[in-house]
């Protein structure tokens, strides 16, 4: 078995800043002990680091170069966001990590962040009481919780090691569902835990042209595809993520074959479900994409406003995507794996997947387990 | 300082390093000199080459337009050309409505006289109402360089600072290519106009005269019979059909079911924006029951048309 290369060189960073207040804590202390060739700085105000970023001609690309680790002041659990207008998935997120060192054109968190370090947040004691709390308050009903939404879940897996404190902080409580998310192949922690119904490695996928044109510093999918054979293997089980689906000239057949890999390398009956998504995104984040990706041509296929004020595919068009996709899912996958979409209304559902969910909590009973 | 009276002429006009007006128009100015003359004098130093104008640019004008020989003047010491300048600047802030153009040439001139952009960035882009961001200053300072041609656009057409930007994507010969296409239209118009020609080029990798010479866009460019805003109109329309056909395809087609059916005017009948809904809205006003009922009659009429399912294809 040919063991998956680990991510980019730059998964380690050219350097880490630590918030004063967490200096002793463990994973601070577990970070630095993973990365013993980097520099690391005590901040004492972060308006220091804010300054020498906004400096840049590009603080975001600088940003994904180093490390920031500090407290999280907030909560680390929230409902996904989703978007205003269409149907969600009853999804939550844990928010352990903030951005990644993986440049995407596309990412939202271009727009969002105003910080570009990629933060960490290390007072893991404070989480685990949280989860434990939500999990009690949730205890019963069928939920589905992620790391995977503001940052990838395995990207700097190697230096934190939280990937095997998770699955065993969720290990046996079985009608919590916890998702990681990652583009990487960086799964030697996820190998070397004990796999469990409940936790479920997902990959985000995408044809081989994406990937190399659009997801900076991601590793090409067939390696994605084959570190996703090796886990479900192990005996996890593992979610696929199409999303953002792309138009671009040939894309029938770019999506065509990564399907019909993943789904020969991957037994359909490992595949806890697959989500699809077409390419969206906030007005603001075109000039940002066109800076930062001068060579991108992908903000301008045929976009409209959304109900939502996002810049979407024209209906027909994503309905032309997602039928065609689904189709290939459903040949190769013989119609066994669930299927939802993200951020889609009911038109979309009723005429790419003919189910008709009202609610987000009827989108989550479709995925819910099978009994039996 | 100190005030004196200069003969006109030995002002030095050719040396532009401290004026900031852009032009303007001297009208209401000539009448007011000529009515009580002139109240507030220009600040001028003195220079190599003669007196050299720092402040009042609109004054000396006018009074050189009415005939004037000679005025009285505000003399300064000051040598550094820096704080020169700043005396024009600020004074100009505080007692007029400061252009685009002129924005973009104040930014160019303390450029020029040793302001790191930096600074021109946190002490004078919020000084002239404008957002403090890195792309806004090189907005700016692009415009400063642009072709006097599109300067007197700018300044004619009043144009805001991200249409300007947009224009300014476009190369030199591009630009002059494309204000007769846009002078005729609004701002909305113009916008939309630029944002299509140009992502359709960076979509097909063709350049803006590779555009322009598709035959729908040539046959209304060298129409003698439409009008300039009626051509810019027609391409308008011709560069959404290149940017969104399928879009434009929908639209059309609906518009063709409308009139298949002959769909009545007195009825208004709307998709969902960008037919992002399934759903149509119509509306229609009455005043009493006759009026309603002879609507519902005719909506009845439409729905029994063969043609009627042709409204809900996409």
């Amino acid at each position: 078995m040919r063991e998956p290369r680990r991510i980019m060189k730059a998964a380690y960073p050219n350097k880490i800043y630590i918030d004063k207040e967490v200096f002793s804590s463990p994973l601070t202390k577990r970070i630095l002990k993973n990365c013993p060739d980097v520099p690391a700085e005590v901040i004492r105000h972060e308006r220091e680091l804010d300054e020498w970023l906004t400096s840049s001609a590009d603080p975001i690309g600088k940003g994904k170069k180093y490390l920031w680790l500090r407290r999280q002041k907030g909560a680390f659990i929230k409902p996904c966001p989703c978007t205003p207008a269409y149907i969600g998935c009853n999804y939550f997120i844990i928010n352990a990590a903030l951005n990644c060192p993986l440049d995407c054109s596309y990412c939202i968190l271009q727009l969002y962040l105003t910080n570009s370090l990629i933060t960490i947040y290390v007072n893991l004691q404070d989480l685990w009481k949280e989860l434990d709390d939500f999990l009690q308050k949730k205890r019963g009903k069928f939920i589905r919780l992620g790391t995977g939404e503001l940052s990838d879940s395995l990207a700097l897996d190697h230096l934190t090691e939280t990937s095997k404190e998770f699955m065993s902080c969720f290990r046996g409580k079985n009608k919590a569902f916890f998702e990681l998310k990652t583009k990487t192949t960086n799964v030697a922690g996820v190998l070397a835990s004990s796999p469990a119904e409940n936790i479920v490695i997902s990959w985000s996928l995408t044809s081989e042209k994406i990937a190399g044109e659009e997801e900076g510093g991601a590793p090409p999918v067939i390696e994605r595809i084959e570190a996703a054979r090796m886990v479900s293997e192990k005996g996890f089980s593992v979610g696929f993520h199409f999303d953002p689906l792309i138009f671009y000239p040939g894309w029938e057949e770019g999506y065509s074959q990564v399907i019909e890999k993943l789904l020969r390398a991957v037994k359909p009956s490992r595949i806890r479900w697959i989500s699809l998504g077409s390419l969206r995104f906030p007005p603001a984040l075109k000039p940002i994409i066109e800076k930062r990706f001068p060579q991108t041509k992908i903000i301008y296929g045929e976009m409209i406003r959304g109900r939502d004020g996002k810049l979407r595919y024209f209906k027909p068009l994503r309905l032309e995507l997602y039928q065609k996709i689904v189709g290939l899912i459903n040949y190769w996958g013989r119609g066994q794996i669930p299927l939802y979409f993200c951020m889609e209304d009911i038109e979309v559902w009723r005429k790419a997947l003919k189910k008709t969910p009202k609610r987000k909590e009827e989108v989550e009973l479709i995925l819910s387990p099978r009994v039996g | 300082m100190r005030y004196e009276t200069l003969p006109l002429a030995k002002i030095n006009l050719k040396d532009e390093r401290f004026r900031t007006s852009y032009h303007p128009d001297l009208d209401r100015l000539i009448l007011s000199v000529k009515k009580v003359g002139l109240l507030s004098p220009p600040l001028v130093c003195q220079g190599d080459k003669g007196f050299t104008l720092v402040s009042g640019w609109k004054r000396v004008l006018a009074c050189r337009e009415i005939g004037l020989s000679s005025i009285n003047v505000l003399m300064t010491k000051e040598k550094d050309d820096l704080n020169l300048f700043l005396a024009a600047f600020h004074e100009n802030l505080a007692t007029r409505e400061i252009t685009l153009v002129e924005k973009a040439e104040i930014m160019r001139k303390l450029l020029g006289f040793g302001v790191g952009k930096k600074t021109l960035l946190r002490s004078y882009l919020s000084l002239l109402a404008l957002p403090v961001t890195a792309a806004h200053l090189e907005a700016l300072l692009g415009l400063s360089k642009a072709e006097a041609a599109v300067k007197d656009f700018v300044r004619e057409k009043d144009l805001p600072l991200p249409i300007v930007q947009s224009l300014l994507r476009f190369t030199g010969v591009e630009q002059r290519l494309l204000l007769p296409l846009l002078r005729p239209l609004g701002q909305n118009k113009q916008r939309e106009i630029l944002e299509d020609l140009r992502e359709i080029g960076r979509r097909d990798d063709v350049s803006l005269q590779e555009i322009l010479n598709d035959k729908e866009i040539r046959q209304a460019l060298d129409s003698p019979k439409l009008s300039p805003i009626q051509k810019a109109e027609k391409i308008r329309l011709s560069l959404k059909r290149m940017r969104y056909p399928r879009l434009s395809s929908c639209e059309e087609a609906f518009d063709f079911a409308l009139r298949k059916i002959r769909w009545p005017k007195e009825i208004a009948i709307r998709p969902s924006p960008y037919f992002e809904d399934e759903d149509i809205s119509v509306s229609f006003r009455f005043k009493n029951e006759k009026e309603f009922k002879a609507c519902a009659k005719k909506l009845q009429e439409m729905a029994e048309k063969e043609d009627f399912s042709r409204l809900f294809r996409r």
